[in-house]
């Protein structure tokens, strides 16, 4: 009984330094809700990489036509996931607004076919009806259509919308030549056995595909909970490289939903681990002569009136911090998790 | 007398079976006829799954996965509240503008032109304003359930006769008493009737708000399913928020026959016999 109760003692004493640590709450609005799409966060969350850090993420997922700089604006998210798009126009309207990371280094955007289309590139779609999945994607098609000195004027658009079934039905029946919208659209899709070919002009997957962005007084008042944020992330794409069979037992725990078929879900794992893994050596790094070349494409779409110095907005401080951590414990406490779990 | 009651109460038992029958058969029929269709062709299976995987998602998700149970019980939440606060307060606006003819002028025009407001525009406005949490997706419900509540109260109270409040006025009641005694008893079977199409709402009004931005609710649910092309759970959440809403819909009936009882002509009748009976039986006669 002595030895109970001491034991009990020094595991008090032992917990009481981290039952004492603040917890601070970042909040991250992002497009959609806790999903292998953003397996970063979940398996930071299973494996207390965030908790380690102090910090409990509360996820404000959203759709609605409220751009997200408001949500920074206001003060009800501390960080925001945006695309390159809604960063410079945020820059533009004189938003004091600091890009800490690359989320997604390239950009899941394309041009998508049936499977059974007889159409093997974009050029060959002049005359024709190319679908958008939203009016976001319209951009997407713009730039697309440009690589091949062709315009918007030289098809047809129509909106096909996000509902899965609907846009399904969109490819097997070919009622669209094309589909302009980004990868998680039609992964559905083909894990339902209806064929899809991509016939994406490099031009539009060659920008930043998603960043993490805040205000720069947000960076000043909780600059050491966004870099333990951001590092937490990084453990967590660093995973996906040590062992992505972990990545994938988690997301079966965090997200049945996506596993019902599993077949399914290990392909929308694969999809987001091949977006979502940084293609450059630091974790999250900021690409600026991307930034600056996206930029004329952007202006003559209409997307921003005037191209802005990636200087005036990148800011490399926190992504430092978020690449300063022990790999080879990373990779130890993924060997521990999977000997417990799997 | 108590033989006849044995026997009304009978045939009443033998009449709700064979109600229950009929649409048991009718159920059955449309289930296999849409069975058929699938597995002939006829349907197309992305948009109407096979009944058989339906019937599988609902084994799925409420007996060996069980991950509908948090999201239920959040949008049961969500719909409760709102109802609650969105109804509690459109009644109590509306007792105020019934009984001032001054503020009714002045108030009235904004209430019709924030209802001819389509929700779903507010939607986004409110999740700014209020933020992703709790309070928004409740504010939602509430807007939702305030209109039908207010309206149906100010008619209520504003359409009692004015013979009968000058004979209030008459005889010296004070303006609780009229309220109370008068306007109130009036108004109920119209409040209750606002209180049951504010509830049937009050779901779609916390689908709109976990569409918007939420991390769980049926709503959150519908659209993983929906966007995964997994149309079998799909259905399983839609068919769940149906079987919900009637629930709630009859579940309201039920009450209003209990509260509001002098509206029901049978429940009208057996509390007259169930007075006569104690009546009687305090007198010590009998029939």
């Amino acid at each position: 009984m002595r030895r109970i109760l001491t034991a009990t003692a020094l595991g008090a004493l032992v917990a009481m330094p981290a039952m004492a640590q603040d917890t601070t709450t970042i909040n991250a609005v992002m497009p959609k809700q806790r999903s292998a799409n953003y397996f970063p966060l979940i398996v930071g969350e299973a494996l207390g990489y965030f908790e380690e850090e102090g910090i409990e993420v509360n996820l404000l997922p959203s759709d609605t036509p409220i751009p997200f700089v408001n949500f920074l604006r206001n003060g009800q998210a501390d960080i925001a996931m945006l695309d390159s798009a809604e960063v410079l126009q945020a820059i533009a309207a004189g938003v004091d607004l600091n890009v800490i990371y690359e989320v997604m280094q390239t950009a899941p955007d394309g041009i998508a076919i049936s499977g059974d289309s007889s159409i093997t590139d974009v050029e060959e779609l002049a005359g024709e009806t190319v679908g958008l999945v939203s009016d976001r994607d319209r951009v997407t098609m713009q730039i697309a259509l440009d690589a091949r000195g062709m315009t918007e004027d030289d098809v047809t658009t129509v909106v096909v919308g996000e509902a899965g079934p609907t846009l399904a039905a969109a490819f097997r029946d070919q009622t669209v030549a094309a589909i302009a919208g980004s990868g998680p659209d039609w992964l559905a899709i083909q894990a339902n056995g209806i064929p899809v070919k991509l016939i994406t002009p490099e031009e539009v997957s060659n920008k930043p595909g998603n960043t993490f962005a805040v205000m720069a007084s947000t960076l000043e008042e909780k600059g050491d909970a966004i870099e333990g944020y951001l590092r937490a992330w990084s453990k967590g794409m660093y995973v996906a490289e040590v062992d992505p069979e972990v990545v994938a037992q988690i997301a079966r725990t965090a997200v049945p939903e996506e596993w019902e078929d599993p077949e399914f879900g290990q392909q929308y794992l694969n999809n987001a681990i091949r977006l979502n893994v940084s293609v450059t050596e630091t974790l999250g790094g900021l690409n600026t002569e991307t930034w600056s070349a996206i930029q004329p494409g952007m202006q003559k779409f209409g997307l921003i009136d005037e191209q802005v110095e990636p200087d005036r907005f990148l800011q490399p401080g926190p992504v430092e911090a978020a690449n300063d951590f022990d790999r080879a414990e990373v990779e130890e406490e993924v060997a521990a998790w999977r000997e417990a779990n799997m | 007398m108590s033989d006849e009651g044995d026997l009304g109460a009978v045939a009443a038992k033998g009449r709700t079976r064979g109600i229950v029958a009929r649409h048991a058969g009718i159920l059955v029929a449309l289930v296999a006829a849409w069975e058929i269709s699938c597995r002939m062709g006829w349907l197309d299976p992305l948009f109407f799954p096979y009944p058989s995987a339906i019937l599988l998602g609902f084994w799925r998700l409420y007996i060996t996965q069980g991950n509908i149970w948090p999201h239920l019980g959040l949008t049961m939440l969500e719909v409760l509240v709102g109802f609650l606060a969105g109804s509690a307060l459109g009644i109590a606006l509306a007792v105020c503008v019934g009984m001032s003819d001054r503020l009714r002028r002045y108030l009235k025009p904004y209430v019709v032109v924030l209802e001819a407001t389509p929700r779903i525009a507010i939607g986004p406005v409110i999740i700014a304003a209020f933020g992703f949490g709790w309070t928004s997706k409740t504010a939602i419900v509430m807007l939702v359930c305030f209109f039908a509540p207010f309206v149906n109260t100010l008619n209520g109270i504003v359409g009692v006769e004015p013979e009968k409040q000058s004979m209030f006025r008459s005889m010296g009641a004070s303006k609780v008493q009229t309220f109370t005694k008068l306007l109130w008893p009036s108004a109920l079977p119209e409040i209750s009737a606002g209180l049951r199409l504010a509830m049937a709402s009050a779901l779609g009004g916390a689908l709109v708000a976990e569409f918007i931005a939420s991390n769980a609710g049926l709503g959150v649910l519908i659209t993983q399913y929906t966007g995964t092309l997994n149309m079998a759970s799909a259905f399983v959440c839609v068919l769940t928020l149906s079987a919900l809403g009637y629930f709630i819909f009859r579940g309201m009936e039920e009450l209003d026959r209990i509260v509001v009882f002098w509206s029901d002509g049978d429940r009208t009748d057996a509390m007259s016999r169930r007075r006569k009976a104690a009546w009687r039986a305090k007198m010590g006669t009998t029939s």
